[in-house]
């Protein structure tokens, strides 16, 4: 068996249609903006919202498929590296408990995928969330997947846990609670790691923040998760915090979250634009 | 209530253990750090698989069964230095160079479609001999002097005891043709070929024989 092992590779069973962020981020259906000439509109996911429940089973169902390539990621940091020379065993050890942790959420996201009513495969799967695991240096997979991802599974468990309660669900909530427990975990723990491993190397430390922030940014894409109502996904600063996340590291990411949220709605907006030009343009007078 | 200070046997009646035992310190070090080797390399190997294979059940039982073999290596590696071993590295090391070619063996196997080959590789035979090494050592030492050593092999065995019948019953699972039964058995042949030249996990003498035990009474 290879080291790194590349994205195109994921072993899949027939039901997976996987697709990559560019392709996400062009679905028309992924806008968060209507008419942009009204007052912003909340996208926050709650119960009440018309399509709250194709989006929450959407959303479970991104879960679902993140804990397999989340799974797969703190796997490949157990065989990918040399004990010792590349990666010290104990920070081995904890991928192999967190491998363990995604396989049990892999278990409980297909249950309550199930539970509301999806079937495995019947959306698609983005695997942005295992390139962030494929990188050669095992500090910058800890920055990227440990931090930036798991950071974001911090958010959107929380959120998930909110629309459980609001809608009377407690099985979700129940279950979102214990997968937020693990997550902040696993955050911490690629906040330790980071810390002791660049210790006395700044330069990698900056390099791994850098990294993050860059996997921040794509997740922030398309302003799916920050601060504003706008987001369907909140920032779970307490969360954040208890994993080892400063105040100014929260801060970085709501603005980076914020300002990704701003950029999209500008692309919306052009693209609608254009949209009507064409239209117009097409249309006999 | 019987008088507190009427003098009782230091052991009851019920307890047998004795203080003889197969292994001096030395050699349970030894054995200790084959045994970190050994786990280290399975859970590294299952960690690695995790992504190759298609099967969502499979994908999912190694990614768990790989946290119970990071476990037992981090108990053999704490193990260690009560042993008189203060640089636990010194000692994880394989058995011989026939342990190191069947690891490669082992984990030879990568393509979607060999599921079956890297099950029956960890199920069939690998994870096997860890339990008779497990057993074999856990029969075998002292049981007073000893006990700590018995403790983490009990725990390590209900681990290998419930992650073999996984695998098998994943193994089962996954053969429908006679081909598939001659492919698997095909590939536990070579493996098993492989370990019986290597002599066990911890090598000659992993389940008895003259190798590296003295009897002490």
């Amino acid at each position: 068996m290879r080291k790194f092992f590349p994205v195109d590779s994921l072993a899949r069973d027939s039901r997976f249609n996987q697709i990559t962020m560019r392709q996400s981020q062009a679905d028309p259906r992924t806008m968060l903006v209507g008419d942009a000439t009204k007052q912003p509109k909340t996208n926050r996911l709650t119960p009440s919202r018309p399509d709250a429940s194709d989006r929450a089973r959407g959303l479970m169902h991104g879960i679902f498929v993140g804990e397999i390539q989340a799974l797969e990621g703190a796997g490949r940091t157990c065989h990918d590296f040399e004990t010792g020379t590349e990666a010290p065993f104990a920070l081995k050890l904890d991928m192999a408990r967190q491998a363990w942790d995604e396989a049990r959420h892999v278990e409980i996201s297909v249950k309550l995928s199930d539970w509301m009513g999806t079937e495995i495969g019947q959306y698609a799967e983005n695997t942005v969330l295992f390139e962030a695991a494929c990188s050669t240096d095992p500090v910058l997979r800890l920055a990227g997947v440990n931090r930036a991802l798991e950071g974001l599974a911090i958010d959107v468990f929380t959120t998930m846990k909110e629309f459980g309660d609001i809608a009377g669900d407690p099985y979700l909530e129940f279950c979102e609670d214990w997968m937020l427990a693990d997550e902040v975990t696993h955050v911490k723990m690629g906040s330790d790691w980071l810390r002791r491993i660049t210790e006395n190397d700044p330069e990698r430390r900056a390099k791994a923040l850098e990294f993050q922030s860059v996997v921040d940014k794509i997740f922030s894409f398309g302003g799916t998760r920050s601060e504003s109502q706008e987001s369907p996904i909140g920032l779970a600063r307490r969360f954040r915090e208890l994993a080892g996340f400063t105040d100014d590291e929260v801060d970085d990411i709501a603005a980076v979250s914020l300002h990704a949220l701003e950029e999209r709605k500008a692309f919306a907006q052009r693209a609608q634009a254009d949209a009507v030009e064409q239209f117009s343009a097409s249309s006999p007078t | 209530m019987a008088d507190p200070y009427k003098p009782r046997a230091p052991f009851a009646p019920w307890d047998r253990r004795q203080l003889p035992g197969l292994f001096d310190v030395e050699e349970t070090a030894r054995r200790v750090g084959n045994y970190k080797w050994a786990e280290m390399k399975l859970f590294e190997a299952l960690g690695g698989w995790v992504a190759t294979v298609p099967e969502l059940d499979v994908k999912m039982r190694l990614g768990t069964h790989c946290y119970h073999h990071a476990w037992h290596a981090e108990l053999w590696h704490k193990r260690l230095p009560e042993l008189r071993e203060m640089n636990p590295d010194r000692l994880t090391v394989p058995a011989n160079d026939a342990m190191v070619r069947f690891i490669e063996a082992l984990t030879e196997p990568e393509a979607p479609e060999l599921t079956i080959e890297k099950l029956v590789g960890v199920y069939r035979v690998y994870i096997p001999h860890f339990i008779s090494a497990y057993t074999f050592h856990m029969n075998n030492t002292s049981e007073i002097t000893d006990a700590p050593t018995i403790r983490t092999l009990k725990l390590a065995l209900i681990d290998e005891f419930d992650d073999w019948r996984d695998g098998e019953m994943l193994i089962q699972s996954l053969i429908e043709t006679p081909e598939e039964v001659d492919r698997a058995a095909a590939h536990q042949a070579r493996l098993e070929k492989l370990i019986l030249e290597a002599g066990g996990i911890a090598g000659p003498g992993s389940i008895g024989g003259d190798a590296g035990t003295t009897e002490v009474n």
